[in-house]
């Protein structure tokens, strides 16, 4: 499949009607296609050699890396392949000889958000009520009726609407108003 | 050339290149992609001295954000679905390297070229022996379905 330079044996065979101009341009072009990225297709950047040879952007293979961290094989000739056994390449003109792996290189998009502690859209875990906030973007209904009912108390789960658990609870904050309201008058009349 | 993400970029590239060398049997209408980059119309000729030899097909090339990392989806699309084991009538193909052992150095054209060769390496035109279930029950995309590459030999 894919070898560095496919059009070797083909630009033999073509006509050679534009003399040596049209010589060196067909080589320029070969010099190009051998320092292009496997990947991106461009010339490389930051390049790295695999020890199987073939040449990639750092950034490119990083990404190609992170897509299957379980399965991390050279794209070209499926070799097996790993962050530490790439070798970067560094040209006449770079001044600085900086390892590109040392830089931190894209990341796949989705990749860097950590999960932070608590933060799951599991439907649990409600108790808490310094959550409720972020809750009520991910996970509307619940997080509507949990900053409802929740006067600042921590309690535990607040059911969903319709359901017969949430009626009930309806129906016991009544209860309780009632109680409450029973109970200031008879503070006020005794 | 203005800002291009790197997935056009490269499909960009992808284009230039089959417009300049496009392989035997493979073209494609360039203006209709630059259009739509992300979606790819490619006409198919079956190979001369096989079974599709006279044949025109149409494959479909569908690409996310995040080619050449992600696999294109690719389906035969049109008419006339060749008939083949590995190709179901709702022109779902049944390749490896479409799903598990895709990898980015891969291209519209190793594509094409490893469509062209699975259906010239046929002996016998008939479609999958599960075809009537899986175009019942399978999912639109093709990629959702899990694959058992059981017969790399057709
Ligand atoms: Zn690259
Ligand atoms: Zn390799």
């Amino acid at each position: 499949m894919a070898s560095p330079s496919p059009s070797t044996s083909h630009d033999i065979n073509e006509p050679r009607d534009g003399g040596d101009t049209q010589n060196t341009k067909d080589e320029e072009k070969k010099d190009e296609n051998l320092l292009e990225c496997n990947i991106c297709l461009d010339t490389a950047k930051d390049a790295v050699v695999s020890l199987c040879g073939h040449l990639f952007c750092w950034p490119c293979l990083h990404q190609w890396l992170e897509t299957r961290p379980n399965r991390q094989v050279c794209p070209v000739c499926k070799a097996a392949i790993s962050k530490e056994k790439v070798v970067p390449l560094y040209g006449r003109g770079s001044t600085k000889q900086e390892d590109p792996r040392d830089k931190v290189p894209p990341r796949p998009a989705g990749q860097r958000t950590e999960p932070e502690p608590g933060n799951n859209f599991s439907g649990f875990g409600f108790g808490d009520s310094g959550f409720h906030m972020s809750f009520g973007i991910g996970a509307f209904p619940f997080g509507f009726f949990t900053s409802t009912f929740n006067f600042g108390e921590p309690r535990p789960n607040v059911a969903t609407h319709g359901t017969p658990m949430y009626m009930e609870e309806q129906f016991l904050s009544k209860v309780f108003l009632w109680l409450a309201m029973i109970f200031i008058a008879w503070l006020l009349f005794a | 050339m203005t800002e291009r993400s790197p997935s056009k970029r490269r499909l960009h590239r992808e284009l230039l290149s089959l417009i300049k060398e496009p392989p035997p049997g493979v073209s494609l209408d360039a203006e209709q992609i630059e259009q739509n980059l992300f979606l790819w119309t490619i006409h198919l000729e079956g190979a001369e001295r096989t079974l599709y030899e006279g044949e025109s097909f149409q494959l479909q090339f569908k690409f996310s954000d995040n080619y050449p990392f992600d696999s294109p989806e690719v389906i035969f699309t049109g008419e006339h679905i060749p008939i083949h084991p590995h190709v179901y009538s709702n022109g779902h193909i049944c390749l490896s390297i479409l799903t598990d052992d895709w990898s980015p150095a891969l291209s519209v054209q190793s594509v094409c070229l490893s469509i062209v060769s699975m259906l010239s390496s046929c002996k016998e035109k008939q479609r999958p022996p599960d075809n009537a279930f899986y175009v019942k029950t399978c999912n639109k995309n093709p990629k959702k379905t899990k694959w058992w590459y059981h017969d790399d030999s057709v």
